[in-house]
């Protein structure tokens, strides 16, 4: 006779344990602080909205979450927009360095991303490499301030996170039976056709995968838009870290943090309904 | 059996030392991995060029001195490492906080998370400035003392003279100034200190911070750069980006010294002074040894050697011999040390959230 725990549930068991301690319960904690009140840099005991009504009526945190969302979506659309096609490359193509080219796909994300946001300062300050380049060619009279801004942020998270955009679409590619193609160019479709009607419906949930994917670690990024945003151009996740280390105010640093995790739920539940009723159509 | 004579079941003397040997390095990379003995001592402070200085000034002489191993976490500015010690409770993995600056003090003072130090523990505390101690909860000890000066591009710019040169920088330079000026966030003290003296170039001060935003706001369009910590601004003084800046004495006598092309200056309106104190968490697990370490900061071989070599001044005001250079840039006497200008603590505390969102809004 067979008893006890069923298998499933002890297989979830460890993964749940983990995520309980580690994610849920200080989020449970960020929470309850969100609701508490902070006088002098020290948390209180007294329950308040204050943290709450203070970020929704100040233009500047109003700004920091449209400039945070805004950044998430077109870093998710422009990797998407050059991922797709470099994905599509690398699956179909026969070539016997097929595995190598994935390799250097891949390859950034063997650097830290400090480096390669160092990268970007380099070209992109007052003094960089664009700069000197635009004035040499005689484009520009006088040297621009690409950063810090939020088209920086936007530029270097963009390239930071190119390749997870790739391998989601990969995945989804990878699945598709190149068949599929054939059979639609021989019934008459040209090849623009054929992919917009036949290869994008197949890929959807791997186009809405890589943007959720891409959106949602854009939208939390820390180190990109603190070295090419700098503190006067902040994002969610600086002005949490402002709040929280730099201030030493806890209580608003978590109702940011509640209100950008909140928000992030229910626009990742919003694009993956719209993705899965994409790829059901 | 095999060619060296052993059955399956027992162990040649080959593969014996190859586990044994695979077993020690396995042992060693662990502890190695694991890092700290919890004999060791580890010291919070600074990165950059602060790093060696301290460790070759004050770190390996003690060292030396104790027969101790101490380990330098560099990790971090002073906010961000009380905000380890805050959410630590008390025990942020290291047994000194040496960088800490007054508006931290004050808090774990009130949060009750360092420890109290007296004569008994540190017996050099009584060597320290008498000014300093009574302006510092008992919980640190002043061991250095810095100000806020005026650093300025010698090859771009005329000498300034006022902190309005600063504030008002087209007014003095004219348009050749647009984009070299640089701004701190002020979760930086610096920024905070260089407000209150705008405050006061408009008849304000820490208690009317109107005219500095006032300021703040007609210096925007010439600021080129804005960062937060003192270290970010360094690379825009290299590559000669910015001109003009407010900057602390004692980085700013380093960057000097190591041939930037840029002076500094004190303000006619005067500076205002920074402790640099030196505290214990209440969960560190060295508290002796941390006791003793402070204690070292404080002795007169080790004062000379770090403020010679980070250009601050002392924490006490019985040490004579120093250099004639050293005595004209720095504070070394009791007398001029009573005309130093400390900062409102209690003022900062209250209001600093509230500037640096007022500075957010004005900047963002």
């Amino acid at each position: 006779m067979r008893s006890g725990v069923p298998a499933h549930w002890l297989l979830i068991a460890l993964p749940a344990t983990v995520l309980l301690a580690f994610f849920v319960l200080p989020n449970a904690l960020l929470l309850s602080a969100s609701f508490l009140k902070s006088e002098a840099q020290q948390l209180t005991a007294e329950p308040t909205l204050d943290n709450y009504r203070f970020l929704f009526t100040r233009p500047l945190y109003l700004e920091v979450f449209l400039r945070t969302f805004a950044v998430g979506i077109a870093v998710g659309l422009i990797d998407i927009v050059l991922g797709f096609p470099l994905a599509y490359f690398l699956v179909r193509s026969r070539s016997r360095f097929k595995g190598l080219l994935i390799a250097l796909s891949l390859a950034p994300l063997l650097a830290s991303v400090v480096v390669r946001t160092y990268g970007w300062y380099i070209i992109l300050n007052r003094f960089g490499f664009a700069n000197d380049v635009l004035l040499n060619l005689g484009v520009i009279g006088e040297r621009i301030p690409f950063m810090p801004s939020t088209g920086a942020i936007i530029i270097g998270l963009a390239h930071a996170l190119l390749p997870y955009a790739v391998l989601t679409i990969m995945g989804s590619l990878n699945g598709v039976n190149p068949n599929l193609e054939s059979a639609a160019m021989s019934l008459g479709a040209n090849r623009t056709r054929t992919f917009f009607h036949v290869v994008m419906p197949l890929c959807l949930p791997g186009i809405a995968g890589g943007f959720i994917l891409v959106f949602s670690i854009a939208i939390s990024a820390y180190a990109t838009p603190a070295i090419l945003g700098g503190p006067a151009t902040q994002v969610a996740a600086t002005a949490i870290y402002n709040f929280i280390i730099q201030l030493l105010d806890w209580s608003l640093g978590a109702a940011l943090a509640v209100i950008l995790i909140v928000c992030s739920l229910l626009l990742l539940y919003a694009a993956a309904r719209l993705g899965a009723r994409r790829a059901a159509l | 059996m095999n060619g060296d004579h052993t059955t399956d079941n027992e162990l040649s003397r080959r593969a014996f030392l190859q586990r044994a040997s695979a077993a020690a390095v396995l042992g060693l990379g662990v502890r190695d991995v694991w890092g700290q003995r919890t004999d060791d001592l580890v010291v919070n402070s600074f990165g950059g060029e602060y790093q060696e200085l301290f460790e070759k000034a004050v770190i390996q002489p003690f060292e030396k001195k104790f027969g101790v191993k101490v380990i330098h976490d560099t990790t971090g500015t002073s906010s961000q490492d009380y905000a380890k010690i805050r959410a630590s409770k008390g025990a942020p993995g290291f047994d000194v906080a040496a960088a800490l600056s007054p508006p931290e003090v004050i808090l774990g003072a009130k949060e009750g998370l360092l420890e109290k130090i007296t004569e008994a523990e540190v017996p050099n505390i009584k060597f320290t400035w008498d000014k300093a101690r009574k302006a510092l909860p008992p919980v640190a000890v002043m061991h250095t003392l810095q100000f806020d000066s005026l650093l300025y591009n010698k090859d771009k710019l005329d000498k300034p003279v006022s902190w309005a040169d600063y504030w008002q920088p087209d007014k003095r330079y004219g348009a050749k100034v647009k984009g070299h000026v640089i701004n701190y966030n002020p979760a930086n003290l610096l920024s905070v200190y260089a407000l209150i003296h705008a405050a006061e170039l408009g008849g304000g001060g820490a208690s009317n911070m109107e005219p500095a935003w006032a300021l703040l706001k007609s210096q925007k369009p010439w600021v080129g750069v804005v960062v937060t910590t003192s270290a970010e601004a360094a690379p825009h003084f290299e590559s000669g980006e910015v001109w003009i800046s407010p900057y602390w004495s004692a980085r700013a006598g380093y960057y000097i010294s190591r041939g930037i092309p840029y002076g500094m200056v004190v303000p006619k309106e005067g500076v205002i002074a920074n402790i640099d104190s030196a505290s214990v968490p209440i969960g560190a697990k060295n508290k002796k040894l941390a006791y003793e370490f402070i204690n070292f900061m404080l002795e007169p071989a080790t004062q000379r050697a770090w403020c010679q070599a980070y250009f601050c001044s002392p924490g006490r005001g019985d040490i004579t011999d120093w250099p004639k250079a050293f005595v004209e840039s720095q504070i070394v006497t009791t007398q001029q040390f009573e005309s130093v200008k400390l900062p409102d603590l209690d003022a900062i505390g209250v209001n600093r959230k509230d500037w640096t969102l007022r500075w957010q809004e004005v900047m963002g």
